[in-house]
């Protein structure tokens, strides 16, 4: 299905969560390390490390014109970097981890999620970034900030309708609140039946795809959170991606194995898997890690794909013309 | 028979996917619409599309 990868090697420990910018030139990679990376995705050489956090890194995003970087971690911290200089421009401080961050899509707003413990609920908070200056002159107090009440949510975003807040929950629901008033306005209890682990938004945000520990995938609509299509796997899943030139999805997961396969082999048995968007089948696997997928990402063009794994690799495959020609069920028009 | 059974299925199987996508497409359409409503109600930006592109840079 695609060239032999490139291996990305300078984590020691886990991948969180890794992204391209929007022009797919540049991929992001946040660790357990406490390290954040980012490379070339054409070479997978290493342009530059974002070192500042004291804990796991658990999430990161980059905005639109790839100035900014937001990053959250188990210190407590949320930190803005300026992607060029490799700088720390601002620190949020909180109570409790920050496990999930997004910029809004005209980069001008943050939503993050700070995590429930001993006596501190967990949180969603907005923050209006200053994007005037060198990026250093931010707000201390978000814009807004709300508790979820039920399930704590796990992963966030912003759909297109303007002023709500995406959320996917431990419980499995997926949700829409109000980002001012922080009342729930849509809710799907059974979304899922287990821990909502990634929540990718297609390129217009009126749909996304989620990815849960109940060993399923699946789109929804954003504005009305049905579920469109469903793709079941016979493992937890940790990320799923949509695609943005072919009609399949991309998941990933896995039950890490009891005992450790040697580290001799070329490859591990982890793979990708990708899905027929449409018709609910599965089209093909590519193996690689030696432990579960904990995030997979697109290149914007659809030109390639990465994947971190929880053995500390990124691997970017860069997709051959093959992948392209093959067409399995003909010659259909799929709009994105 | 069993040629004839055959192709009756696939023939069944093509129109299901082909119900599919339709399904699909139809829902897409329906979806780029409210969202490009969305955008000018709000007066964001839209993508430039590239004929304005090129009437700017003769305006310029």
């Amino acid at each position: 299905m695609s060239q032999r990868p490139i291996l990305l090697q300078g984590h020691e420990r886990s991948l969180t969560q890794i992204k391209f910018n929007k022009e797919g030139d540049l991929l992001f990679s946040a660790s357990k390390d406490s390290l954040v990376n980012v490379w070339f995705s054409h070479n997978g050489e290493r342009l530059g490390t974002y070192d500042g956090h004291n804990g796991t890194v658990w999430t990161l995003d980059v905005d639109s014109q790839s100035r900014f970087l937001v990053t959250g971690s188990a210190d407590n911290e949320m930190r803005l970097w300026s992607v060029q200089s490799g700088k720390c421009l601002f620190v949020w401080e909180f109570p409790t981890a920050v496990k999930r961050v997004a910029f809004s899509e005209n980069d001008e707003q943050i939503v993050c999620i700070t995590e429930q413990r001993m006596g501190h609920q967990g949180a969603i908070r907005v923050f209006n970034i200053n994007r005037e200056g060198d990026g250093t002159n931010q707000s201390r107090e978000p814009e807004s900030m709300f508790h979820p009440v039920g399930s704590k949510a796990t992963v966030c975003a912003f759909p297109y309708m303007p002023g709500l807040i995406l959320t996917g929950h431990e419980s499995g629901k997926v949700a829409l609140f109000d980002a001012k008033s922080g009342e729930e306005v849509a809710s799907n209890e059974r979304a899922h039946m287990d821990v909502v682990t990634d929540l990718q938004l297609s390129v217009d945000r009126s749909y996304f795809i989620t990815s849960s520990k109940d060993k399923t995938a699946r789109i929804h609509d954003a504005k009305t959170l049905t579920v469109l299509k469903t793709f079941s796997t016979e493992t937890p899943l940790n990320s799923a991606c949509l695609t943005p030139n072919t009609p399949y999805v991309l998941l990933g997961g896995g039950q890490e194995a009891m005992n450790v396969t040697t580290t001799s082999l070329r490859q591990g048995k982890f793979e990708t898997r990708f899905w027929h968007k449409i018709f609910e089948e599965e089209v093909g696997r590519v193996k690689g890690h030696f432990g579960p997928l904990n995030t997979i990402a697109v290149h914007p063009a659809g030109t390639a794909y990465a994947s971190g794994g929880e053995d500390g690799f990124v691997r970017v495959h860069h997709f051959d013309d093959s992948y392209f020609r093959a067409k399995p069920y003909g010659d259909i028009e799929i709009l994105n | 028979e069993d040629a004839a059974e055959e192709s009756n299925v696939s023939a069944e199987l093509i129109a299901q996917r082909k119900r599919l996508v339709d399904e699909w497409n139809a829902w897409r359409i329906r979806c780029q619409e409210e969202v490009a409503e969305e955008r000018r109600a709000r007066g964001v930006r839209q993508e430039p599309t590239r004929r304005q592109e090129e009437e700017r840079e003769e305006i310029e």
